[in-house]
């Protein structure tokens, strides 16, 4: 039976509702009391990447331009706002954000390799770790499907990993936060959440890190999985999953964190788009860098522009491997006759952002095209 | 009969290597009900009240999709060939026990069932709750009839035939399968009145695609299903009368009150109107179950307190054909509110 039911015995929940009551009277501000422990509620992580949902604003009405210096949410802020987790999870919170910026900065330039893997060798220590059941992770939302699709590859375990984060800051008036935070608290301490790989739950969906992706600029329902939907929901009443992802992730995965390169000898792979005329020498110009492959984000069903197909020829010429996706955003890109002659791999559905992901990691094990395109069809 | 002997062996020997290969193919058993998959128009271009050709028998697809024939060894059994506002318990019960008997030879490995559209999903449920085997059971149909140009029925068919042997499709509950899109029958829904890309699950979405290269998964379902459920209709010939209760601004309840007065053991509700509290506590009052659905066609009828007071069965996220299918299943075993909204829950 996939659900769990929120509802505590009465007792434990008279004393708890007291606990808080009693807390918030005497100190309104502060974070509620860890419950006793012979509760035995689930021990939940909450680990901060930042994001939007990590930020505040200088009025609430400031829905676009929030966060940098001294506008940010400190991890124990979001536990002292929403004392209802208390009733679901012992929290505690750990801090991977990037360094704080000035107001210009660019956004999310923690998002580095270096940073995954500390990111990554942390929550493989979590999941090691038998005090721990879940763990949430807060992320700006730009990149946050590919961090997700990272960790979903390279953490080894069947404990929920939760990434979180919201379209509106903290701050903000109606702002989308608070719910995904309690949501997301509430996934990853429910056990039907286990063994499902790496979740991204916001706005009451539950979608797989392999297939979620950002949709949409600014609406709260930005977060879609395009072509297969949500496998869940994370309703009042309970959470809830109708599916489970087919694909390999993290205890079936083949990648580890702990066994993976140095983050400055992971391969490099870069995207190149395709489009009418687009120039070749854009893959030349990867190619010179040094590249070890390349995604290219085909035209149609995964075709690249006729002008990049001999700059393709000349970089496979050189090893570098090429892997095809479909810049539709929707749909496999199809293992054919002709596909299989030009020695470029098929991405299957997968985003050219996280094919690129795939295609860095397996690069660590083989530059064999059979073995790649065992790895595009197996995760 | 020393000649009519000798004819045999001849016979024999002659067609031995012909089957030989086709012991060599899987068997996929073909039901058929009927359907637009089934039906023939006037001319090419007419897809719409396409019912003035002769139908389309289990052979004239067979015949029209030999590549079918390429990949599986296909037995017929015909159910029916009606359109889907035609089927009935008797024709449900009949498929499902049909299906549960060819499924336990072991030398069957999957089915198909053609279907017309606009009923699919009702029909592909109720096998998903009642069908007792892992062994692919994948629902077709199409949107243009057979005659038509551009008609999608024999791609679906092909594909249909295809996932029934995939191996990665066992034990994923009945399938429903057109335009290219693997659907589990507990989520899909048809959404549009003619379009080939009707067949949607709304938030959930699709589990896995028909490719020309592969059949392809991403999700396994979780909810109960086939195999793994607990409605047994092998010695059940009728099923409890549950009918549906659309909900809209100053709905009357005379409705209700009908149906509760022609024998109706359940309704469903989609959504509700004021003028139906009255009339739900009088049907309660007779025994008659009431599940809350609702008509906006994606999202869960939460099980709240409230709900649960008023001894209403919440849906979870059935639409309210779907609801009436399980609760139809779920009264041959209980009448208690607890009882069914466990089921409600589970499957």
């Amino acid at each position: 039976m996939h659900r769990i039911d929120l509802f505590l015995p009465r007792a434990a929940l008279a004393a708890l509702t007291l606990a808080c009551c009693l807390s918030l009277t005497l100190h309104a501000q502060e974070i509620p009391p860890l419950p006793p422990k012979e509760l035995k509620l689930p021990h939940v992580v909450l680990m901060s990447m930042g994001g939007t949902i990590a930020s505040k604003g200088d009025t609430r009405l400031n829905l676009t331009n929030y966060g940098g210096k001294g506008m940010r949410v400190e991890p124990d802020e979001w536990v002292s706002d929403l004392p209802e987790v208390s009733l679901i999870a012992r929290i505690t919170t750990e801090d991977f954000r990037a360094p704080e910026r000035e107001r210009d900065a660019p956004f999310e330039h923690g998002s580095t390799h270096a940073h995954w893997y500390k990111v990554a060798t942390r929550l493989q220590e979590l999941a090691n770790d038998p005090s721990v059941d879940g763990v949430v992770v807060t992320h700006g939302t730009n990149v946050m499907a590919e961090t997700a699709w990272f960790m979903n590859l390279v953490v080894n375990t069947k404990k929920p990993i939760v990434f979180v984060g919201s379209q509106r800051p903290w701050t903000g008036i109606s702002g989308d936060g608070p719910l995904n935070m309690y949501n997301a608290i509430r996934v990853a301490a429910s056990p039907v959440a286990a063994n499902k790989g790496v979740l991204h739950a916001m706005n009451q969906n539950i979608n797989a890190a392999r297939d979620v992706t950002k949709s949409s600029a600014y609406r709260v329902q930005t977060f879609q999985s395009i072509d297969v939907g949500a496998m869940g929901v994370a309703d009042p009443d309970i959470v809830k999953f109708y599916l489970e992802p087919t694909r390999r992730h993290t205890f079936k995965s083949e990648f580890n964190i702990a066994t993976l390169p140095d983050p400055a000898k992971l391969p490099n792979v870069e995207i190149a788009y395709a489009y009418t005329e687009v120039p070749g020498y854009i893959i030349d110009a990867m190619v010179a860098n040094g590249v070890k492959g390349i995604v290219v984000d085909g035209t149609g069903a995964g075709s690249p522009a006729g002008s990049q197909m001999d700059a393709i020829k000349r970089a496979q010429a050189k090893g570098v491997v090429v892997v095809v996706t479909a810049r539709t955003h929707g749909g496999r890109v199809q293992d054919t006759p002709r596909r299989r002659e030009s020695g470029i791999i098929p991405a299957d559905n997968l985003l050219p952002e996280k094919a690129r992901i795939l295609l860095q990691l397996a690069l660590t094990k083989t530059t064999d095209p059979k073995e790649i395109k065992r790895i595009f069809d197996e995760y | 009969m020393p000649h009519t002997q000798r004819l045999l062996t001849l016979l024999l020997v002659l067609a031995a290597p012909v089957a030989v290969a086709a012991a060599d193919l899987p068997k996929v058993m073909l039901f058929t009900t009927g359907g637009t998959i089934q039906s023939r128009a006037s001319y090419r271009a007419k897809l719409h009240e396409y019912n003035d050709g002769p139908r389309v028998t289990p052979a004239d697809i067979l015949k029209d999709v030999p590549e079918a024939s390429a990949l599986a060894k296909i037995e017929v059994v015909e159910v029916s060939n009606i359109g889907s506002g035609g089927i009935n318990t008797t024709l449900l019960l009949k498929l499902a026990k049909g299906l549960n008997a060819e499924l336990a030879k072991p030398d069957v490995t999957g089915a198909v069932v053609t279907h017309g559209t606009g009923t699919l999903e009702e029909t592909a449920y109720f096998l998903h709750l009642t069908v007792k085997s892992k062994k692919p059971v994948v629902v077709i149909g199409a949107m243009r009839p057979w005659s038509a140009i551009s008609r999608d029925g024999p791609l679906n068919f092909y594909n249909a035939v295809r996932t029934a042997i995939t191996p990665e499709a066992v034990g994923k509950g009945v399938l429903v399968l057109l335009n290219d899109t693997i659907h589990s029958a507990r989520l899909v829904t048809k959404n549009n009145t003619y379009h080939v890309e009707t067949f949607v699950a709304r938030e959930i979405g699709p589990i896995g695609f028909a490719d020309s290269d592969r059949v392809v998964f991403y999700r396994t379902p979780l909810t109960r299903h086939t195999a793994d459920s607990e409605f047994d209709i092998s010695s059940i010939d009728s099923l409890p009368q549950v009918d549906v209760v659309y909900g809209y601004q100053e709905a009357s309840s005379a409705g209700v009150d009908a149906l509760v007065a022609d024998g109706a053991k359940g309704l469903v509700f989609a959504d509700s109107s004021p003028e139906y509290r009255q009339a739900i506590l009088r049907a309660q009052g007779t025994g008659v179950v009431i599940v809350q659905s609702d008509r906006k066609g994606s999202g869960r009828v939460l099980a709240t307190d409230s709900v649960a007071s008023r001894g209403v069965i919440a849906s979870d996220n059935l639409n309210p054909q779907k609801a009436r299918i399980l609760l139809r299943l779920a009264l041959t075993k209980t009448t208690q509110p607890r009882e069914l909204q466990r089921i409600f829950n589970e499957y």
